[in-house]
């Protein structure tokens, strides 16, 4: 495993960048616990004051430090993303493939259910379940609807590869093999969705802490816990772009960026190394 | 290669724009210069073509509608009124003619009012109207209170109208006497050819202000209304030629679009925004200005923001608990964190605005600085009066000439006095209510945490958020652990409903002008009161119940509106609210209207001609529109 | 061909049972609410203005039964269900007594219109050149796109048009920043208005592609280099066959494949971050107006709102699936 990494560390300079970037921003997430401040406290700094050696990301109208913060803020919001992407990932892959391989009752089953899924349009899906929990409504809340929300789209594209890999001859060799197809799909269709799995869950993240955000800013989650969201909602609130106020911003927005440019350059790096061919392809141009 | 040529296109298309944008106005076939541009804080409308604005819903009635299209028997400005009267009869032309035992309305019509459409206005008009709302009171969103209270409605003759009342009731004119708004009155000649009249859209409006609807949009962002040809023969005309020509009222977005869009001189009147937004605009564009030249450049509403409990709760009922819960907030820090200091703050159940200093706040200033409260260990004196004067002082280094330095200046722009922060006597209050601390947790009597969670109106009002937010940081601190909820404004029936413990809301709104306190306190009679839990209509939701209020009541109920002793009765119910602190008072509700005198002077302004309130979706800004002039001969 | 009809008619039924099932959920959803609309309605109106308490409690009774609320829950539903069925879904609660369809038609071409622009816009630039990062791994141009691409897609809808709202009406202010047109413009069929739409859209399009290009782009170029390892397209490269062939013909057609079934999906992703653009722009589109009802309380409109996407939705993942099957002979359609 360790030889791996460092494989991919030298031959890789996607990887080895995304890596760093990555690695930054968990610093920043696990500098929270370093923090002099509780995440909710206002008014324990000067207002408003621009960057500088005391406050490197300044801080802000509420009072508190922008990159402290910052710490709280791009934690939740990574713990947030990774735990609707993990679940909703999981989801996706069994009834994906399963869909796409048995075929039959069991597809259209499965796709009646995807189906319904996919048409329902999150956002006031999302609300409406914010107006019924109101006061309850948690972040593991949150997570799980937006999970269960989030897999039918990606499960549809899944099975639109399996559909194309149960004709391929490959499959047929499998079968008369005699694998089941529980191993079929595990060990000879998998590897095939693998990249697209990782490409979606990239998009997974992005999507969920983007509806997270756009939840947040008009004020539909729990505003007290500091995410990426919640940040731009209380700036909102006052109206820091007009009032000059742009590092309460620009810094948990460049932050996001950063975070979701170093997952995609690992994502990247990681397809092509689970495809031994343009792995070797790639290190030829490395070398 | 097709995606290339969209791409150029789109490219082509931004190159286009930026010409198209530079020679085209903002408005399509419309001078900049004739048209006075305003916010209408409704947003978009929802379903812009219904111009029928006796029937209940949510928005379309200040796009312009009340403002200059409709137009009833009385006004009370919440300022100093035009000329420095208070009070202006409109349709009506003198005051209300009650008999002495309250129970019959006289009132005589000022003659030669013409409808938009030509038809002369007459008594069988405001008949009509009042007639039309009783027979729907479902229908019409005063139609219940005129079936409540009316018994007949008659005209002797095209002048004079006679209101024959139910019961005695010597605030009966209330709903013909506008503040913000009050009950329309509706051209007889158009809606009685309808079958229906709560299911008429009204379009187009016929209008009896000075103004008629020109064009608005079908998406419901924009209405436009013109001067009326014979603007003379409207009751506005008493005061002069209306400036604009054309008045839009649009929906400008969000807080920040609305300091962009000024910025670039295409909205001149901001309803409201951030205090951070109306400070960096003020900063940086030269011809925007607020209601006062320096800080806190707002408009104080005769509205009282304050903490609503909900008095019926078990934790809230004791008086000492909710003494307790105000001597626990740090005012300034409120004040800082929601208005960032430009709040006009008061101690007490009255809004520190208008005329109110003179009538409450300056007589009453002695009782504050001598009333005690018995903590179980100690008297103490809870009010601080130089609150106001430190704030300024607080402010005055990163402010500087933007703070004023005369006292007077300083109780009117920041208020005077509140509750000195004082945790040690809160803390004595609490133990005499017979809660106890365990380990920095305040427990109830009866063994349970005492929480609070306080509801804020999110979406719609930030300024609360912050305030509450701020305050369930203090409470918490002090070991009452507390949290904010911000609601959409759907969500606000929680507080009608009594499922809310505390609420960032008021409950208190007056006149402005006028003294007397019945345009709320009268709701706050028990005869009101529902039972906890159960649906509370408007206003006294912090369901207060005490014999002693009622009486007070009762004897507002039985004297003239203009009667001094009524001044004397709404300090006795000032002194009862501090004792029993029903609620917290916070300070005014303080507008952030920002003008732009690019095309247009003429604004009222707190120091030079406070003549109304400037937040374009009064119905009482009508009057703003004979003093506008266009800003020099462009 | 019998094999195919027999498939459309399945799909179609399917078709049926989604919108059935879909529905049915945002019927019961929207009435397990605690948002009680005749509240909402009296907060409404007795906002700033006096209010007699006497007669708040006489007009909520009216209300309720003006509204059509009474009935228990069950007997609602068969209200409810009566009217779908003539495309009716009641009065607007917010807007009473307009009907819900006249609200949602209103909006509909705004909506439709700002999202198929920007979603063409995003899924070809997305897809023409993720296939071309995906097939020339080591142009170095096409990896700064690709992190340019992929950069700018993480950034939330919501920022992102405020980010191109301050970039075009603040900073450098050449763009219009609200609206659908020119206030004051009638509507109708001159070149003016057309000018003034286009105007208008350039912003909320510009910021919808900004953020959609990039999921278009690392699924294409995912699949492509997947695809480019295939034996039939290293066959070809061997065999000689010109590259640009090889891409168009061996490559991206597959690959297309699998975007085109993610665009007929994405719909009601796309329908997310379209909402949130029209509101930063202010544009009259349904988001605007779910918002709207939302805040207001109005479930009425909320059920159409959600009604209508289900059905648009669901009837282009038909169109697409009914269509693939054509494309593709690889995927039969027993």
């Amino acid at each position: 495993m360790l030889r791996i990494l460092k494989d991919l560390f030298r031959y890789n300079r996607e990887f080895s960048l995304g890596a760093i970037l990555i690695l930054l921003v968990v610093a920043i997430s696990l500098a929270s616990f370093l923090s002099p401040y509780p995440s909710g406290m206002q008014y324990v700094v000067p207002f408003d004051a621009p960057p500088s050696w005391d406050h490197p990301f300044g801080t802000n109208s509420r009072g508190q430090d922008v990159f402290w913060q910052l710490t709280f803020a791009i934690r939740n919001s990574l713990l947030f993303g990774t735990a609707v992407a993990l679940l909703s990932r999981l989801i996706a892959i069994v009834v994906g493939l399963t869909s796409g391989y048995v075929g039959g009752m069991v597809d259209s089953v499965l796709m009646s259910i995807n189906d319904t899924f996919v048409v329902f349009p999150p956002f006031p899906i999302l609300v409406l379940v914010y107006f019924i929990f109101k006061d309850h409504m948690s972040w593991a809340l949150l997570a799980v609807a937006m999970a269960c929300l989030g897999w039918a789209y990606d499960a549809r594209l899944i099975r639109s590869m399996a559909l194309s890999l149960r004709t391929r001859e490959f499959t047929t060799q499998s079968l008369f093999s005699g694998m089941s197809t529980g191993q079929i799909l595990a060990e000879e269709h998998l590897p095939y969705v693998l990249p697209i799995v990782f490409a979606t869950t990239m998009n997974n993240i992005n999507w969920s802490i983007g509806l997270e955000v756009t939840l947040s800013v008009i004020g539909f989650t729990n505003i007290d816990t500091p995410t990426i969201g919640t940040m731009i909602y209380w700036a909102n609130q006052h109206t820091a772009l007009v009032a000059g106020v742009w590092w309460w911003i620009a810094f948990p927005v460049g932050l996001v960026i950063i975070t979701f440019v170093g997952l995609y350059l690992l994502s990247v790096s990681m397809n092509e190394y689970i495809d031994p061919r343009s792995r070797l392809s790639g290190m030829g141009g490395a070398a | 290669m097709r995606i290339l040529t969209a791409l150029s296109l789109a490219l082509g298309g931004l190159v286009l724009g930026q010409q198209a944008q530079a020679a085209e106005d903002f408005l399509a076939g419309i001078p900049r210069n004739q048209v006075l541009i305003a916010e209408n804080p409704e947003g978009t409308v929802t379903d812009p073509s219904n111009f029928n604005l006796w029937v209940p819903k949510p928005n379309g009635t200040s796009t312009g509608l009340q403002q200059l299209c409709m137009d009833t028997l009385w006004y009370i400005d919440p300022d100093q009124g035009l000329n420095g009267k208070v009070w202006d009869n409109s349709l009506a032309a003198d005051k209300p003619q009650y008999n002495k035992d309250f129970n019959e309305m006289t009132v005589k019509l000022r003659p030669g009012i013409m409808w938009s459409d030509g038809v002369e206005f007459t008594a069988d008009d405001v008949v009509y109207t009042v007639q039309t709302l009783m027979a729907d009171p479902g229908g019409f969103n005063d139609g219940a209170r005129m079936a409540a209270n009316v018994d007949t409605v008659s005209a002797p003759d095209k002048d004079t109208v006679v209101f024959k009342l139910k019961k005695p009731n010597s605030r009966f004119h209330a709903a013909f006497t506008v503040r913000w708004s009050a009950t329309w009155i509706m051209p007889k000649h158009v809606f009685e050819k309808q079958e229906k009249p709560s299911k008429y859209n009204f379009n187009p409006p016929v209008c009896l202000g000075s103004y008629k609807l020109k064009s608005f949009d079908p998406n419901g962002a924009w209405f436009i209304w013109q001067r009326r040809d014979d603007w003379q023969k409207t009751t506005l005309a008493r005061f002069g030629e209306p400036g604009p020509n054309y008045v839009a009222y649009i929906d400008p977005g969000p807080p920040d679009k609305r300091v962009i869009l000024q910025q670039n001189h295409q909205l001149d009147i901001i309803h409201d925004t951030s205090p951070e937004g109306a400070f960096a605009l003020i900063k940086s564009s030269p011809t925007s200005h607020g209601w006062f030249k320096g800080f806190p450049y707002a408009h104080p509403d005769p509205t009282l923001p304050m903490v609503v409990l909900n008095d019926q709760l078990e934790k809230f009922k004791n008086p000492d608990v909710r003494w307790a819960l105000a001597l626990l907030i740090d005012m300034k820090a409120v004040d800082m964190a929601s208005y960032r200091g430009a709040a006009t703050i008061s101690a007490i159940d009255v809004p520190p605005t208008g005329t109110y200093p003179h009538y409450y706040f300056e007589p009453m200033e002695q009782w504050l600085k001598d009333f005690t409260i018995d903590t179980g260990k100690r008297t103490i004196h809870p009010y601080d009066p130089n609150m106001g004067k430190e704030i300024a002082d607080m402010l005055r280094p990163s402010m500087g000439a933007a703070i004023p330095k005369d006292p007077q200046a300083i109780a009117a722009a920041f208020g005077r006095g509140w509750w000195k922060q004082d945790p040690q006597a809160a803390a004595e209050l609490l133990e005499k209510a017979g809660l106890k601390e365990i380990g920095g947790k305040w427990m109830l009597p009866d063994g349970t945490p005492f929480t609070i969670t306080i509801s804020t109106e999110g979406d719609n009002r930030p300024v609360m958020t912050r305030a509450g937010s701020i305050i369930a940081q203090q409470w918490t601190q002090a070991g009452i652990d507390s949290k904010i909820d911000a609601l959409p404004t759907a969500m606000w029936s929680n507080m009608f409903n009594g499922q809310n413990e505390a609420t960032m809301a008021w409950t208190v709104e007056t006149w402005g002008g006028h003294p007397d306190l019945s345009f709320f306190l009268d709701s706050w009679h028990s005869q009101f009161l529902s039972d906890p839990g159960k649906f509370q209509p408007p206003r006294n939701w912090q369901r207060w119940k005490d014999p002693e209020l009622d009486k007070i009541i009762e004897q507002i109920r039985a004297i003239d509106f203009d009667d001094p002793k009524g001044i004397e009765l709404g300090q006795d119910f000032v002194k009862l609210a501090v004792k029993n602190m029903p609620n917290i008072p916070l300070m005014s509700y303080n507008v952030f209207t920002i003008m732009d005198s690019t095309y247009w002077t003429g604004y009222p302004s707190a120091e030079t001609d406070p003549y109304t309130d400037p937040v374009p979706n009064w119905g009482n800004t009508k009057y703003m529109m004979v003093k506008l002039k266009p800003a020099g001969a462009q | 061909m019998a094999a195919y009809a027999l498939y459309v008619l399945r799909r179609s039924g399917q078709f049926v049972l989604v919108v059935f099932v879909g529905i049915n959920i945002a019927f019961f959803v929207t009435h397990a609410t605690p948002i009680d609309p005749i509240t909402a309605a009296i907060a409404a109106a007795t906002r700033f203005s006096q209010a007699d308490p006497q007669a708040v409690q006489l007009t909520r009774e009216a209300l309720r039964e003006l509204y059509g609320l009474q009935g228990n829950l069950w007997q609602q539903y068969v209200v409810f269900w009566m009217r779908v069925a003539r495309a009716d879904f009641g009065p607007s609660l917010s807007a009473f007594p307009t009907p819900v369809s006249t609200l949602i038609w209103r909006a509909l071409p705004w909506t439709f219109g700002l999202l198929s622009v920007a979603t063409l816009i995003s899924w070809g630039l997305g897809n023409l050149l993720g296939g071309l990062a995906g097939y020339y791994r080591r142009n170095v141009p096409l990896k700064l796109v690709g992190v340019v691409a992929s950069g700018l897609q993480p950034i939330p809808n919501y920022v992102m048009a405020f980010i191109v709202l301050v970039l075009f009406g603040y900073v450098w202010p050449i763009l219009p920043i609200t609206g659908s047109s020119q206030i004051n413009l009638p509507q109708g069929w001159t070149l003016a208005y057309f000018q003034s739409v286009f105007q208008h859209a350039l912003l909320p399009v510009l910021s919808l592609v900004l953020v959609g290009t990039g999921a278009w782009f690392i699924g294409m170029r995912a699949l492509v280099s997947n695809i480019v390892t295939e034996d039939y397209v290293a066959y070809a490269e061997l065999g000689g066959v010109d590259r640009w062939r090889i891409l168009i013909s061996y490559v991206m057609r597959n690959a297309l494949l699998t975007q085109v079934t993610g665009l007929a999906l994405s719909l009601g992703l796309i329908f997310n971050g379209a909402v949130i653009t029209e509101v930063v722009f202010g544009y009259p589109g349904l988001g605007n107006l779910l918002i709207r009802a939302v805040y207001a309380g109005d479930y009425s409109l909320v059920i159409g709102i959600a009604s209508t996407s289900i059905i648009a939705v669901a009837f282009a993942a038909l169109v697409i699936d009914l269509v693939l099957p054509l494309l593709d002979p690889r995927v039969r359609v027993a």
